[in-house]
């Protein structure tokens, strides 16, 4: 009656076993932690030089390495999961279901200290879990300045060069660029009314896919302002927003209309709170 | 961390380093390509073409240059 006379639960060993394998996760995430600061604190230097190195325009290599990198602390990651799945989850439930009822004194003591056990795994693999993060939003952000504005330059002075030096292919007649066009666009003789085929430069084609980053790269002191806000005030992203829109279309005027949508759209998706 | 191991560290990184560099870029290097002018005429009768007059279909011999229909876009409108 009562439960008085019956044997008090005790169970040591497993106090122990609890305290051994919490020990282990920890060394065991301490250790991985380590490995990963080592390898993003050494990548980071090595892949802005490569960056800088890179010829190609896209910069591909730089893509290339940097992806390496995260497949190696994705593998970090996984292993992090598949020791947790392994040692940490199968351990807890069998324990747990041995133990005598938790309602009773004894039950109760190890039902708390298996429950302090499973809180100190799982919060320490979700600081490791954020240091991976962290790690990977550093080395995305490792990376050389891009000279957009400077690339920019050069072809408004090349485009001032070339202009006029176009002839009708059909009568020979001089042709004159009205404006600098990004894309291949037809080109009216002013003579024989022939439909000429303007093709620009590579590299003024480029531009035309670069002038979102140069606009961000000249408001970037505005988005600076709206990220130091505390709390973050919408209307600095909003006047940050249209000064690189206006910057966006200063480059591209002939995407005036479309842009204009792109703007209403991110700032309506800016608005909506995502809960 | 040991020696050895930042030693590990830094011998991956150089080959990846080496990879990501030597590995050729899909579809070769850029090429970069001057601005030029060109013109498409009929090729049945020679006659270049015109906005006017249509760019899709040749306005001496009927010769169609392109079956598509043309929508308005940023410098082609669809009378053209």
């Amino acid at each position: 009656m009562f439960g008085f006379f019956k044997n008090k639960y005790d169970n040591p060993a497993l106090l122990e076993e609890i305290r051994q394998t919490e020990e282990k996760w920890f060394v065991f995430l301490d250790k991985l932690e380590t490995r990963l600061e080592e390898l993003c604190a050494a990548a980071i230097p090595e892949l802005i030089a490569v960056f800088n190195q890179d010829t190609d325009p896209y910069k591909r290599a730089h893509s290339r390495m940097l992806t390496g990198l995260i497949g190696q602390i994705s593998q970090m990651q996984q292993k992090g999961i598949e020791a947790k799945e392994t040692h940490i989850i199968p351990f807890m439930q069998p324990s747990g279901s041995l133990l005598p009822d938790l309602m009773s004194s004894a039950g109760r003591k190890y039902h708390d200290r298996l429950y302090r056990f499973q809180m100190a795994c799982f919060d320490r693999h979700h600081q490791f879990e954020d240091k991976v993060n962290e790690g990977i939003a550093a080395l995305r952000a490792a990376k050389g300045n891009t000279d957009l504005e400077g690339a920019y330059q050069r072809q408004l002075t090349e485009f001032e060069r070339i202009k006029d030096n176009f002839n009708c292919k059909q009568c020979g007649g001089k042709m004159s660029l009205p404006k600098m066009f990004f894309i291949a666009t037809y080109i009216q003789c002013p003579f024989c009314q022939s439909q000429n085929t303007y093709t620009p430069s590579t590299e003024m084609q480029m531009l035309f896919h670069q002038a979102r980053s140069l606009a961000e790269q000249r408001t970037a002191h505005l988005l600076q302002d709206y990220e130091n806000s505390k709390p973050k005030n919408p209307a600095l992203y909003q006047q940050y927003l249209r000064a690189m829109f206006d910057e966006w279309n200063k480059i591209t005027p002939d995407m005036l209309t479309e842009n204009e949508r792109f703007y209403q759209r991110l700032l309506k998706d800016h608005s909506i709170n995502h809960y | 961390m040991s020696n050895a191991e930042k030693k590990n560290t830094q011998s991956y990184l150089e080959r990846l380093k080496q990879q990501a560099l030597s590995q050729e870029n899909y579809g070769g290097a850029i090429k970069y390509d001057q601005a030029n002018m060109q013109l498409y005429d009929c090729p049945e009768c020679a006659a270049p073409r015109a906005p006017g007059d249509g760019l899709t279909v040749c306005a001496y011999c009927g010769f169609k240059f392109m079956t598509v229909k043309l929508s308005d876009g940023i410098h082609i409108k669809k009378e053209n």
